[in-house]
């Protein structure tokens, strides 16, 4: 039977202590009022959702991870991490949940409030961008193809002026503002 | 003779013209008429819902008010238009108080939305309002039993309480081709389409372990029934043999195109050239 090796220093612990002081219990409130928060309480910690979720193993905080995060209040380290942001949206996690924790919905709402404070990952300002600018995120340029395939060239009923002037006046028109 | 708001999107058009000529073609021989909707364009996609959940309400809040104007049901053939209508729908008839804000918005421009309509994706239409019964009728060259692998796409079918989308339907559409559906360990795993503005390896990784499964379940073809998918599974494999080393050829058709081959509609017509991965191959599969 091998030896447990012996250990000096402190001991390894499996997370860093939370410092109760930095908790902010409004941002569970923030969450639970948005679209999608109802539900949030109702996690019982179960991981099912980590277990599910096809890159889980890439993050630093897990799926169930962050639901706790949430509603502990670690504001800061939900909003500013990469998590939310590489989150595919695919909505495996939260068709398992057993509590109907409407976790990728959730994490939209989080992405929204990140936004909200203008943290915005550089690639998806672009995006947003281009949707004020030009409408549409795939603008028509092979329109021989089309024709070819007896498409008509142009899009019929094709136009970009509704979308644009809805964005300008939202968040999106503020971040690509604050953005330039 | 059914008649449908046809939404396009902006990735189609730009990027599928032989998703959008296949479709057509289909609705001709199947009897629906898709009729372009007016003063439309993109749905914002994810990225939109990401970061201005309220602006992506107004937009496609509006799409659904000029839909509502003549009555008929919206029509996409893209998963990311469906996911972001059926979710807009969805939302705004439960939450009155976000349906009074939009609407303050849309009146501004004579519009109002009043969720009498449904959004219909382009196969679930085919399924429920044409039905496989009726497909087989009109089918004069049937696939012969070939293996073909289904990619649904995440926003066709979650969260499935909004999307309201069951995979069987896809499967009895494919089998009314005459084509086999191969089943595959990973078919409820994303493409990876979505993070590819914020991590690219980890989307072609993604797309690989998809392709890879497919490919080992013993598909010959891959079908989907989106663009963003359609990007990921068929163009991502040139990708892979720059990142990867490694060169499948798993032909990927989108599912029209497929019907239409099957109901004696031309090569040529449905765009089959246009494919990245050569599926030419797929016409020795076509009995009679
Ligand atoms: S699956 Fe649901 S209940 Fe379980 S940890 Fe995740 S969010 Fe909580
Ligand atoms: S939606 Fe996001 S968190 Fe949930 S399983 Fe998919 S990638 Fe993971």
């Amino acid at each position: 039977m091998a030896e447990s090796k012996q250990t000096s220093g402190k001991p390894m612990t499996l997370v860093d202590p939370i410092d109760m002081s930095l908790l902010d219990a409004k941002f569970r409130d923030d969450i639970k009022s948005m679209p999608d928060g109802e539900e949030l309480s109702a996690c019982f910690a179960c991981s099912t959702c980590t277990a599910a979720c096809p890159i889980a193993n890439q993050w630093t905080y897990k799926p169930h991870q962050l639901i706790r995060m949430i509603l502990l209040g670690m504001r800061e380290e939900v909003l500013s991490g990469k998590e939310i942001w590489e989150c595919l949206t695919c909505f495996q996690c939260q068709e398992r949940c057993p509590q109907k924790v409407r976790i990728t919905d959730i994490f939209f709402d989080c992405k929204n409030l990140a936004a909200e404070s203008g943290k915005v990952p550089e690639k998806v300002l672009a995006i947003a961008k281009e949707l004020i600018d030009k409408g549409q995120l795939y603008v028509v340029t092979s329109d021989w193809e089309r024709e070819d395939l007896g498409l008509e060239a142009a899009v019929p009923g094709l136009s970009t002026d509704g979308i644009r002037a809805i964005l300008k006046e939202t968040r999106t028109g503020r971040l690509v503002k604050g953005g330039e | 003779m059914p008649v449908y708001n046809l939404y396009m999107g902006c990735s189609v058009p730009a990027n599928y013209p032989n998703y959008e000529a296949a479709m057509m073609k289909v609705a001709e021989a199947l009897g629906m008429e898709f009729e372009y909707m007016p003063d439309v364009a993109c749905c914002g996609s994810p990225n939109l819902r990401a970061i201005d959940y309220f602006g992506w309400l107004v937009v496609n809040g509006r799409t659904l008010a000029i839909a509502e104007k003549n009555g008929h049901d919206i029509l996409t053939p893209c998963n990311g238009c469906f996911g972001s209508l059926k979710d807009v729908q969805h939302h705004l008839k439960h939450d009155s108080e976000d349906r009074a804000r939009v609407n303050k918005e849309l009146r501004k421009h004579d519009l109002e939305f009043k969720g009498t309509i449904k959004v219909r994706h382009l196969v679930e239409a085919i399924y429920t309002d044409i039905g496989p019964d009726e497909i087989r009728r009109k089918i004069t060259k049937p696939l012969d039993g070939v293996g073909i692998a289904i990619h649904y796409g995440c926003h066709l079918l979650r969260p499935a309480d909004v999307t309201e989308f069951k995979p069987e339907m896809l499967e009895e559409l494919v089998r009314a081709t005459g084509a086999k559906v191969v089943e595959y360990p990973l078919w409820k795993q994303c493409c990876g389409a979505t993070i590819l503005p914020v991590n690219e390896p980890l989307a072609i990784r993604l797309a690989r372990d998809k392709i890879r499964s497919m490919k080992e379940a013993g598909a010959e073809y891959a079908t989907v029934v989106c663009p963003a998918c359609g990007n990921q599974l068929d163009l991502q494999q040139l990708g892979l043999k720059e990142s990867y080393g490694e060169v499948y050829d798993l032909p990927v058709l989108l599912y029209p195109q497929i019907l239409a081959l099957a109901l004696g509609i031309g090569e040529d017509a449905v765009g089959l050239r246009m494919n990245r991965v050569a599926a030419d191959s797929i016409l020795g599969h076509l009995k009679g």
